[in-house]
This record gives structure tokens, C-alpha cells and sequence, in this order.
């Protein structure tokens, strides 16, 4: 590994001043899961540290608005332990607990995972799914962006050079909906998933008809991805095969896995179509047992 | 890994051909290479830098031109390139043939692609990708150069 500076400054804008001042030459670090190990197999080299560690504030679980606010620096851990979230999002404590092991999960942060953008994370597939916003800090102001545009290509977000991911605001779910994460693992519990899906099923009142679903795959493509053609089967329509096949053979079109030891580019296209069915089943008995609950 | 790449360039295969045969003109059309310079009358040195996410790998090495067959509109060619501060390089031999095609003229890229070392792990899986969309760009690249009088 380089020798390199490092700063742990205690407050968001003396990070921002730092990031600024060493330009390309720094980089943001958080729990170090992702960077420390990119940096001891030399992938990158950077000069300068930032660490986002000694800022106060930064790894709150709030509630917000019904739905919940999670900082940057909460840890993967911190999000499936937390009572908020269990109680008003279970889908997104069950997604982290699903990350590689305990170990990385104590040290991973949620901010830092978003910013690495590797393409194969359990959480931003749930994030999409129910609809939430990445909220950046930039020398500038801040910004938010909903989670699917803040993904651009391989490992590449929407960041600009000296911004920071500072939190994600995750709505609550709308009455009478449900919401699931279906991981494919073949291999070891603690891998990436050869597929990942996460969907929200919204029912009418009388539980009859899907009223709107949000779905999102991980695993097959340069981003994760949210697949609108198949959400948009979904709206007015009775639950059924028909209907799953249907919108399995939709997220096949929209996916673009890349092949590699987890499978082929074709086996994870099916596996998708697949994944996709069993996401929609859970998260619509999820619906249901809502709208009873709501009736 | 082995893939094919073809792409439409508006020019006829005659000058198209004079043209990609011309290695330091043709390297200019492609995105990230830099200071590419002839050993000899078939082998070239220069630099390839590519950006993959957070990884910016500056490749160094040469380019030998096996085979230009006019006559069949074919050209091979082999490349070894290293990337010293990440550790690992690439391994590539190329087949370039010219067919007529729609508007112009249809160059296909055959490629057999080796990626060694630590940056194959990570780069293994988006590299036909990255060679995708730094085909066309090239091909706009050589397009507009061509187009311009060449």
C-alpha cells in the first residue's frame, strides 16, 4: 500500500474544505470495507484520507415524515438492529441483515456502501424499491437525487469531485402495501447474490387489485436497476401466474447482467425473471395482510 | 475472452483500409491512447489509459502487426500492455477485416482478450463493455476524421 495523509476532521464543512483542497489526489473513508481493501490490492492509490468518522451527527436513524431518515455513517449493523426500522420498515432491516457477514456489516456504512456503487449490494436494490433519496453534501449546497439516478455505470455514482453522500431518506410505506427482498444465493450465505429483487406491491382497499408496485434488481447490470415496464403490467391487474410470467418476462428484457464465476450473462436473465415472481408473491401477501389490517 | 465487434464507417473500404494501416494515425482516433511511436516498420510502443469506476489504469506496452493481407481485406495484430502501479496488464490478439456495408464500410473486430493480474478480478466482468463503448467512439472518432478529408 502507498503511504498516504490522513485527516479526520470534525466537522462536515472541514471535510468539504479538505476534499477541495486535495482535489483527485483524496478520497472519502468511512468504515474502510470497500476503500482499504481496493487500496491494499493497489486498485487505487490515493495521497489523501478524509475521514468522515469524528463528525457528530452523522449516523442518526431518525424518523422522518412517517418514513425514516439514516445517516451516512450509520453502519450496516446499526440499520438492522435499529427498533425504528424494524417497526416501520422490517424489508429494509431484513435487506442489511442479508449483507455479507456480521464483521463487515459492524464497519460498512451506509453512505460509504452507496458511494462505492459496485453494482452487486443488497441495499440499494431495497432503496429503490420503496422510493428513496440519496441526500449529497457539496461545497456548493446540498442536493438529494432518488436512489435509482444516483447510479451511473460500473462503481460510478452521480457524485461530482468534493461531494459526500450525507444520508438516505427512505418514505414510509403507502396503506394497505408490502414490501420484499428475495436474495438468490447459491453459493455462501455471506456472497453477493447471483440475483437480487426487491418489490413494493400497493393493493385497493378491498385487496382485489394491484394499485401500483415498484421493482428493483440487483446483480444484473452495470447498476442496479428499476424495471418500470414490469411495474407498469402490474397497475389495475388481479394477482396471478399470468401475471407474475408476464412480469417476469418483462424484467428479462430490462436486465443486463455480466457473466461472470456467480454464472452466466443468460442464467441470470432467467434467474431474474424468476426472482422477480417471488418478490411480487411476498410482497403482495405482505399487501394483503396490510389492507386487512387497515379494513 | 474471446468477442466480435462491428461497427459502419462512411468511407469506402479502399481508403478506410490506407487509413487503419497507418497505426499512429489510427491510435489518435482511439480514446486514452497517448505517445504511440514505431520500434520498427511492424511494432509500435505507447500508452492506453482507461478509467473503470475508481480505477484509472495506464497501460504500457507495444503493438505488433502480424499480418496485412489487401488482398482480403485483413489485418492481425497483437498487443501486451502493463499497468506497473496496479500490477497486471493485458494480452490481445486482433483480427480487423473490411466488408462493404451499408453507407459504407463494415469493420469487424475479432478479439481474444486476456486480462492478468489484480486488475482482472475487478475489471473481468465490464471489460466487453468498456470495449463496446471505446468502439464507438473510436468509430465516431475516425468517422469524423475521415469525413474531414482524413
Amino acid at each position: 500500500m502507498r503511504a498516504f495523509e490522513y485527516a479526520a476532521p470534525r466537522t462536515l464543512d472541514e471535510a468539504l474544505a479538505v476534499l477541495r483542497e486535495h482535489g483527485d489526489e483524496a478520497r472519502v473513508i468511512a468504515g474502510g470495507t470497500a476503500l482499504v481493501t481496493m487500496m491494499r490490492q493497489r486498485l487505487v492509490s490515493p495521497g489523501y484520507l478524509v475521514s468522515l468518522r469524528d463528525i457528530r451527527g452523522l449516523d442518526r436513524i431518525e424518523a422522518d415524515n412517517g418514513g425514516i431518515r439514516i445517516g451516512a455513517l450509520a453502519t450496516h449493523r446499526d440499520v438492522e438492529t435499529s427498533p425504528l426500522v424494524r417497526e416501520r420498515l422490517p424489508v429494509l432491516a431484513e435487506t442489511f441483515r442479508r449483507v455479507a457477514s456480521v464483521r463487515i456489516r459492524n464497519m460498512a456504512t451506509v453512505g460509504g456502501a452507496l458511494a462505492h456503487a459496485d453494482p452487486n449490494q443488497d441495499p440499494p436494490v431495497t432503496l429503490i424499491a420503496l422510493g428513496a433519496r440519496v441526500e449529497i453534501c457539496g461545497t456548493d449546497g446540498r442536493r438529494a437525487l432518488p436512489v435509482e439516478e444516483f447510479f451511473r455505470d460500473y462503481y460510478e455514482s452521480a457524485l461530482e469531485p468534493g461531494e459526500v453522500v450525507i444520508g438516505v431518506v427512505v418514505p414510509q410505506l403507502a396503506p394497505a402495501s408490502g414490501a420484499a427482498y428475495v436474495k438468490f444465493l447459491p453459493r455462501t450465505a455471506d456472497d453477493y447474490a447471483t440475483v437480487a429483487v426487491a418489490a413494493t406491491v400497493s393493493v385497493d382497499p378491498d385487496g382485489e387489485r394491484c394499485r401500483a408496485a415498484r421493482i428493483a434488481l440487483g446483480s444484473v447490470g452495470v447498476t442496479p436497476i428499476r424495471a418500470r415496464g414490469a411495474e407498469g403490467l402490474l397497475a389495475g391487474q388481479r394477482f396471478g401466474a399470468e401475471l407474475l410470467r408476464g412480469a417476469g418476462e418483462a424484467v428479462k428484457g430490462a436486465v443486463d447482467p455480466l457473466s461472470d464465476h456467480r454464472g452466466s450473462a443468460a442464467y441470470k436473465r432467467e434467474m431474474a425473471g424468476v426472482m422477480v415472481g417471488r418478490a411480487l408473491t411476498r410482497a403482495w401477501d405482505a399487501a394483503l395482510v396490510s389492507a386487512r389490517g387497515t379494513r | 475472452m474471446t468477442f466480435t465487434q462491428e461497427c459502419v464507417i462512411a468511407v469506402e473500404r479502399e481508403r478506410l483500409w490506407d487509413f487503419l494501416m497507418e497505426v499512429p494515425r489510427v491510435a489518435s482516433c482511439v480514446p486514452g491512447v497517448e505517445g504511440v511511436e514505431a520500434i520498427d516498420a511492424k511494432s509500435y510502443r505507447g500508452n492506453l489509459r482507461v478509467q473503470i469506476g475508481p480505477i484509472r489504469l495506464s497501460l504500457h506496452g507495444t503493438m505488433t502487426v502480424d499480418e496485412q493481407d489487401r488482398a482480403a481485406w485483413r489485418a492481425r495484430m497483437r498487443a501486451e500492455a502493463n499497468d506497473r502501479r496496479v500490477g497486471g496488464g493485458i494480452r490481445a490478439r486482433m483480427s480487423l477485416t473490411l466488408a462493404p456495408g451499408e453507407g459504407g464500410t463494415r469493420l469487424r473486430i475479432e478479439t481474444d482478450l486476456a486480462i492478468l493480474g489484480r486488475i482482472g478480478e475487478f475489471g473481468q466482468p465490464v471489460i466487453k463493455k468498456k470495449a463496446d463503448a471505446l468502439l464507438e467512439e473510436f468509430a465516431q472518432n475516425l468517422g469524423s476524421k475521415l469525413g474531414q478529408g482524413g
